[in-house]
């Protein structure tokens, strides 16, 4: 019966008017502008706005934009076809496209990587903040799995990308971070333990295509343990990473 | 006589044009005591009557006011395209553990779409395994405690839609589709091991609405084991049912 109350009395309570979402208007300058059916080339396309007509951007996904025209037919239209396109003051349309420039200049980076570890198997990903196009604040977190124990990293470090415009870009980074050993039980004292470690290492960033490239680095990881020795662990690692 | 009559006219005349210049002269008085721009304009052509510079100085002395618009500017601010590149979603099905049988399996996906084509997959799921063919001819025998049966995993990976279409649904639907492929690198923790695992397979995915996404996907797990005490490579077939939305 409350129940029964409550839903008559929801159902009797004003909607609040939500405030209509402000859209991006742009006016197409080419010839004219093609709306896709779907978000890729691939998709028919099926309506044409042409020069001097004016679109509202509802959303994006990838590089593609889903628009609706003044006479409130929707489509998709490509973001390199909107590149030309001008705001309502006039002023050029830019967005930021998957290319060398964008390779050369973004604000974020992540990836996923394969490597090794003190010989064990390591699977990593990572993402990255770019403080300037040269310079980058990246975190890790790892898993390496191998044959007498498995274990997490997480660390934090700074990379510094000498010739960000270069198609193949060398770096060094240098950072901190914590190692955590899980020793298999098959081996005697199987403790698990967590240690502080740092790391300084080089590699490379090959541009491929569009928002890819290729990222290989070597590092030497110092874990300092708590026992008289500290380790000195080599790390080899290679992967994709994309940048947005 | 002629001479004297055409002299007084000019007398007169000139008596009038005297008697102008003398009645102008208040009005000019009035002028400067009323807004300083008037007052200019009022100085400006009594001095053009008068051919006196009194006026100019007046003029240096008080320079026009510049009117100052009283419209405040305002801040434009373009509006920001809202991307909807990243999709999290939840997956059911069934998972097949060599020599452990094959049971439900539940897990959760994260899927960054980078292109149209590549999208970046990060995905972790859970499933208990059964019992294996020895442990039920035996009768009592157990392997593996509950605990070690319990396989969960992650995978992060990476695939390609590699057949985008279109599914129509009468005259007036259409849903955005894709076929697509997909492969990466994870971890596989059963019967008390850590694995580093292989995963690759395919799917379908189909969008009845632009922020909903539904998946039919089939994937192997591939990793080397030694439960049996003995390193060899095993094969986990799963294949799920989920659903997922774009944000």
């Amino acid at each position: 019966m409350l129940l029964a109350l409550a839903l008559a009395a929801a159902s009797l309570a004003p909607t609040p008017v939500r405030a209509a979402r402000a859209l991006l208007q742009l006016f197409v300058t080419e010839p004219y502008l093609n709306l896709h059916t779907g978000p890729g080339r691939g998709y028919p396309v099926t309506q044409v706005v042409g020069r001097g007509e004016s679109v509202d951007v509802l959303f994006r996904r990838t590089d593609w934009l889903k628009v609706r025209t003044e006479r409130g037919i929707v489509g998709w239209a490509s973001a390199a076809d909107l590149s030309h396109a001008v705001m309502a003051d006039g002023t050029p349309f830019h967005l930021s496209l998957g290319d060398r420039n964008g390779f050369r200049s973004h604000r974020w980076e992540t990836g996923l990587f394969a490597g090794a570890y003190a010989g064990a198997t390591l699977i990593s990903a990572y993402t990255a903040l770019s403080l300037t196009d040269n310079l980058k604040l990246e975190v890790d977190l790892s898993q390496y799995l191998g044959n007498a124990s498995d274990g997490y990293l997480a660390d934090v470090g700074l990379a510094h990308v000498f010739r960000p415009d270069w198609r193949i870009s060398p770096f060094v980074t240098l950072g901190a971070g914590m190692e955590r050993v899980e020793p298999k039980a098959a081996f005697t004292q199987p403790v698990e333990r967590s240690d502080q470690l740092a790391y300084v290492g080089g590699g490379a960033r090959i541009y491929l295509t569009r928002r890819f490239f290729l990222r290989g680095e070597y590092r030497t990881d110092v874990v300092l343990t708590r026992t008289n020795r500290n380790e000195v662990n080599p790390e080899w690692r290679l992967g994709f990473a994309f940048f947005y | 006589m002629e001479t004297r009559i055409r002299l007084l006219l000019l007398s007169v005349a000139a008596a009038v044009a005297c008697g102008g210049c003398a009645a102008r002269a208040p009005a000019r008085a009035t002028a400067t005591r009323g807004t300083p721009v008037s007052a200019t304009r009022a100085d400006t052509g009594a001095n053009a009557d008068a051919g006196v510079d009194a006026g100019a100085d007046q003029a240096d002395a008080a320079p026009p006011v510049i009117i100052q618009p009283q419209v405040q500017r305002r801040t434009i601010t373009v509006p920001k395209i809202r991307s909807e590149n990243v999709e999290l979603g939840a997956y059911y099905g069934e998972l097949s553990i060599q020599d452990f049988g094959t049971e439900p399996v539940v897990g959760v996906r994260l899927d960054y779409h980078v292109t149209e084509g590549f999208f970046f997959e990060a995905s972790a799921g859970r499933a208990n395994g059964g019992k294996t063919s020895y442990e039920l001819l035996s009768g009592g025998v157990q392997l593996l405690s509950d605990a070690e049966r319990r396989f969960t995993y992650y995978n992060l990976s990476l695939g390609y839609n590699l057949l985008p279409g279109e599914i129509f649904i009468g005259r007036e639907h259409a849903m955005t589709s894709a076929l697509y492929a997909i492969g990466g690198i994870g971890s596989v923790k059963f019967a008390g091991q850590q694995n580093f695992t292989v995963n690759f397979g395919a799917g379908f995915r189909v969008l009845p609405t632009d922020w909903l996404a539904l998946h039919l996907d089939v994937q192997d797990l591939v990793f080397r084991s030694n439960v049996f005490s003995v390193y060899r490579l095993t094969n986990n077939l799963q294949a799920t049912l989920g659903a997922s939305v774009f944000f």
